[in-house]
């Protein structure tokens, strides 16, 4: 075991070790290897890069990093030059790093035109410090500068603030850009109260969806006599949509676990748990090494930084059901049961896990914690806007052209979130609607782009906050499939223990399903709306209460969607498969033959390089050749 | 005891034009054998329920729910309870076992044997004062030890050994188990479960009823390679639900199941989290994102 943190001087000596890794005196090639980098191929780029480092004899270093957060562009490379600023490079392949690595042997220029952006500057929140890079004169002056870009200019990154820059693997990159810095100052200078105090102060809610105020929540579990208590992270980030608390925990682990330390001294807990979810196995083990890590170090265990206080945190894998997001069910999943949640009150502060006291916090939360005790809660509160303190991740994702993880304070409005940072639609339908909080949230219509993203703002129009889920949907998506697709979701996931999810979201599925197979009935709307207001209102816990969501948003902005299913026997987005014929738009089809290959019933007919023809006997709808084209040359009618 | 009975007249055709005569005997009060007796009772016959222990209800009236509808098993049963108790045609011996049976079907003679309650049953209110007052209280009635069906070799013992040795102080070990079964193994193996449920004195039914309530467990052997189709919204919009229509067309199983050959297993997930790669999908933990439909023979010919 390594000399434990005791001190601040002792946070210092790491830091510099950490800076001199974050900012070597050479070149440093820095690979985006969270998930979906490596989905992307990061692997064969780091592959490539550590061999073109060796074979030209290259003083550099290949490290690895979370999510750069640009999700368009993976696989992410950065180049971090000694004596020059930070290159983004976007769509790497082994190749291109080859050539990029070989003309910066040569000393040639590093082909500025393909780079995505550059940092003169890097920000270490928690630490409240700024590296500089040294300016470089040879070209580079003409890469865009990352600040300056519409992606990330209206960016606060406080959640997401190491992730993409350290290596999560590497402790000391974690401390030198500020990591336990806030840890250090509630353990060893505040009492449990006056943490508690500062983090109401700062406003923080709860960044799992329902908006609970964090330091009150704390309060209660603090006020909650018993000899043991428990700190919970909720990293069963199950909304479809939603990958956020994955990046935290692959990019930046020590965010959370000196979230979740804080709040174990602010309410006296012994035992943590961090319930993740299965899905994200790299998640999983870079959040258990990085406990390892604190373990060596003193953070975590007897006496953290030595205050007396002890703490232990163990990593909780979840087993692939929706519900166990919702914290009850968590408890009875962390006990060993099936997790189906229970009634509340008394609530989890109360009588939690184990029927003790627990706190239960997603990991977008604890991951504010930490820059909200070393700057203090004024910092923090001077971001977004009255009762909607602090920033939030979303998940930014459809019909946009840059989609990706995005940090935004709280009140920017909807459009500026679409056309600002999501750069405008991408491809030529223009927008319909923003699907926010997955299969409890709803759709909101166009009409509305400029209601600001608070908690209280979506609540109000239907929809909600949740998990971060923010999906962008054009003219050519149909919103009684989507609200169907939504309720097969929930109907799936409802562990069935209370009848009116069990049977209601059942029935809800069946009524939608007619509608889109076009056996819709006039009665079924008001059916619909029947049955949504009694599962919302007798369902016990929030999968259930919230399930109806989607489909009354749906009705509520796009009622004639529903009544031309109904009355016309039409889908006006053409995606119902049993109201549309396809066909091919002479015009534009050049002929390839892609759609031939895919049909599964041999319904297209036609001559290479010349229009092709789809024969509507036999085509089934299946729309295969509609997902092949390569010019969207396929129309529904 | 002993009642005699003109013989049953039975006739396989059907009821011969004549009514119901004599009585049933029906052995077992649980729910089957309570339902049994109700409707000879409804059709005419005099029964006989016969039930070795002291109350009619058997096994459902000690469950909280049955499968798969999850309705409350008590709220089944009680109505049942208390219809045979007041159904005049019903006669219900407990305490009692059938010691000898003679005769030919339509015309049984049979002796049963009712052991003492210790209660005059005539004059008894139920007023539950005895019970009170009794000094020996709670004694469980001893369980028989669950004996695993088919005993695990030494080298899945030795390996299951040094499993449950790892989580040992764990409050709940359950779970965390199953997974590193169902990691090692793709799926749950029966025999395992069996072990398990002696080490750990979990009841068997409650193993299953965790395993079958996460969809990370298989109780099913899965193929030599899994492909998960992520059917997150995004991928849905981006048409996932198509590229599962190819997979299921191309591997010849739906969603859910495994081909002949044990080569593929196709499930589905809800979500990976890799939505800017829609629509994707996982082959044996190897993400491809972006998937074409005209690329998916290609992709799966990677894996034998």
């Amino acid at each position: 075991m390594s000399q434990p943190i005791r001190t601040e001087d002792d946070l210092k000596r790491l830091g510099q070790i950490g800076a001199a890794m974050l900012y070597p005196k050479r070149l440093k090639i820095l690979i985006g290897s969270a998930s979906c980098g490596i989905a992307a191929g990061a692997r064969d780029v780091e592959a490539a890069a550590t061999e073109a480092v060796e074979q030209l004899g290259l003083d550099a270093t290949v490290s690895r990093t979370g999510c750069i957060g640009f999700c368009q562009r993976e696989p992410l490379v950065d180049l971090v030059l000694p004596d020059g600023p930070r290159l983004s490079y976007g769509n790497m392949t082994a190749k291109r790093i080859r050539s990029l690595l070989e003309a910066y042997a040569q000393g040639k220029d590093l082909k500025p035109k393909t780079a995505l952006c550059r940092r003169q500057s890097e920000e270490h929140l928690a630490a409240d410090e700024t590296h500089e890079y040294p300016i470089s004169t040879n070209g580079l002056a003409e890469v865009p500068e990352a600040s300056k870009l519409e992606f990330f200019r209206r960016q606060q990154r406080v959640i997401l603030r190491n992730c993409g820059s350290i290596d999560p693997l590497v402790f000391e990159e974690a401390i030198a850009r500020g990591a336990y810095r806030g840890a250090l100052r509630a353990l060893k200078q505040m009492t449990p109260d006056e943490v508690i105090e500062e983090v109401l102060q700062s406003g923080l809610r709860g960044r799992g969806g329902a908006g609970f105020p964090t330091g009150r929540k704390w309060g209660f579990a603090r006020k909650s006599p018993s000899d043991v208590k428990y700190v919970i992270c909720n990293a069963d980030e199950g909304d479809p949509g939603a990958f956020m608390d994955r990046s935290v925990l692959e990019g930046d682990p020590h965010a959370v676990l000196e979230g979740m330390i804080t709040a174990a001294y602010a309410i006296g807990a012994s035992q943590g748990y961090i319930y993740v979810r299965s899905e994200y196995p790299l998640a999983v083990s870079t959040i258990t090494h990085a406990i390892a890590q604190a373990e060596q170090h003193g953070l975590l265990g007897d006496d953290i930084l030595g205050s007396g206080f002890s703490f232990r945190i163990t990593v909780r894998r979840g087993a692939g059901a929706f519900v166990c997001g919702e914290e009850t069910s968590l408890i009875a999943s962390i006990e060993g049961h099936s997790g189906e949640p229970r009634s509340r009150p008394p609530y989890p502060a109360v009588e939690g896990l184990w029927g003790k006291p627990t706190v239960i916090n997603n990991v977008k939360t604890l991951a504010s914690i930490g820059p909200i005790l070393s700057r203090g809660a004024q910092w923090y509160a001077a971001k977004g806007t009255e009762g909607n303190r602090g920033t939030t991740v979303f998940a930014l994702v459809g019909a946009v052209k840059n989609t990706g993880l995005v940090e935004i304070p709280l009140g920017i409005s909807l459009r500026e979130m679409v056309f600002e940072i999501g750069g405008g639609m991408r491809g030529k339908r223009p927008i319909k609607a923003i699907q926010t909080g997955g299969p409890s949230g709803g759709c909101i219509p166009e009409s509305m782009l400029d209601m600001p993203i608070d908690y209280d703002q979506l609540s109000q129009a239907g929809s909600m906050m949740g998990s971060g889920g923010m999906i962008v949907l054009d003219s050519g998506t149909c919103m009684v499939d989507l609200a169907r697709f939504f309720l097969t979701f929930t109907a799936d996931e409802s562990c069935g223990k209370c009848a009116p999810c069990r049977e209601g979201t059942k029935h809800m599925l069946r009524i939608l399903t007619r509608i889109c197979d076009g056996q819709g009935t006039e009665e079924d709307l008001a059916l619909l709306e029947r049955l949504a207001a009694a599962v919302q209102s007798a369902s016990l816990c929030g999968l259930g209460s919230t399930a109806p969501n989607p489909v009354l948003t749906a009705l509520r902005y796009f009622r004639d969607e529903f009544e031309a299913h109904i009355r016309d026997k039409k889908c006006p987005a053409g995606v119902c498969r049993n109201l549309i014929t396809l066909e091919i738009d002479a015009e534009t089809c050049t002929g390839c033959g892609q759609c031939v290959k895919v049909c599964p019933v041999d319904a297209i007919r036609g001559q290479r390089k010349e229009a092709h023809r789809i024969d509507p006997e036999p085509c089934t709808r299946c729309g295969a050749c509609r997902n092949v084209c390569p010019v969207e040359a396929v129309v529904s009618r | 005891m002993s009642t005699d009975h003109p013989p049953l007249s039975i006739d396989k055709t059907g009821n011969n034009g004549q009514e119901p005569a004599g009585a049933v005997l029906v052995c077992g009060g649980g729910v089957a054998g309570i339902q049994a007796s109700l409707d000879l009772s409804a059709a005419g016959f005099r029964v006989y329920l016969v039930e070795q222990s002291p109350t009619i209800g058997g096994g459902m009236a000690r469950l909280d729910k049955t499968f798969p509808t999850g309705d409350c098993a008590t709220c089944i049963i009680s109505p049942k309870l208390v219809e045979c108790m007041r159904d005049h045609n019903i006669d219900v011996l407990t305490m009692a076992d059938v010691v000898r049976l003679d005769g030919e079907a339509g015309n049984f003679r049979a002796e049963v044997k009712q052991r003492p309650r210790g209660v005059d049953a005539e004059k008894c209110t139920g007023c539950g004062d005895c019970w009170q007052a009794c000094p020996v209280q709670n004694v469980p009635e001893a369980t028989e030890p669950f004996i695993p069906g088919t005993p695990l070799n030494a080298e899945q013992t030795a390996w299951l050994d040094t499993l449950v040795d790892r989580y040992q102080g764990d409050p709940a070990p359950l779970i965390p188990l199953l997974q590193d079964i169902n990691d090692e193994h793709g799926y749950l193996p029966r025999p395992m479960i069996e072990d398990l449920s002696a080490r750990l004195e979990i009841p068997l039914a409650e193993i299953l009823r965790v395993a079958s309530f996460y969809n990370a467990f298989s109780l099913q052997p899965v193929g030599r390679h899994v492909i998960d189709v992520c059917l997150g919204t995004t991928c849905f919009v981006r048409g996932s639900g198509i590229l599962l229509n190819r997979l299921e067309e191309v591997i010849g199983v739906p969603a859910g199941e495994t081909d002949q050959e044990m080569r593929f297993t196709l499930r589905t997930v809800r979500c990976i989290g890799c939505c800017a790669l829609a629509p994707a999908m996982r082959i044996d933990g190897v993400t491809f994102g972006k998937v074409k439909l005209d690329h998916v023979a290609d992709i799966l010919e990677q894996f034998e």
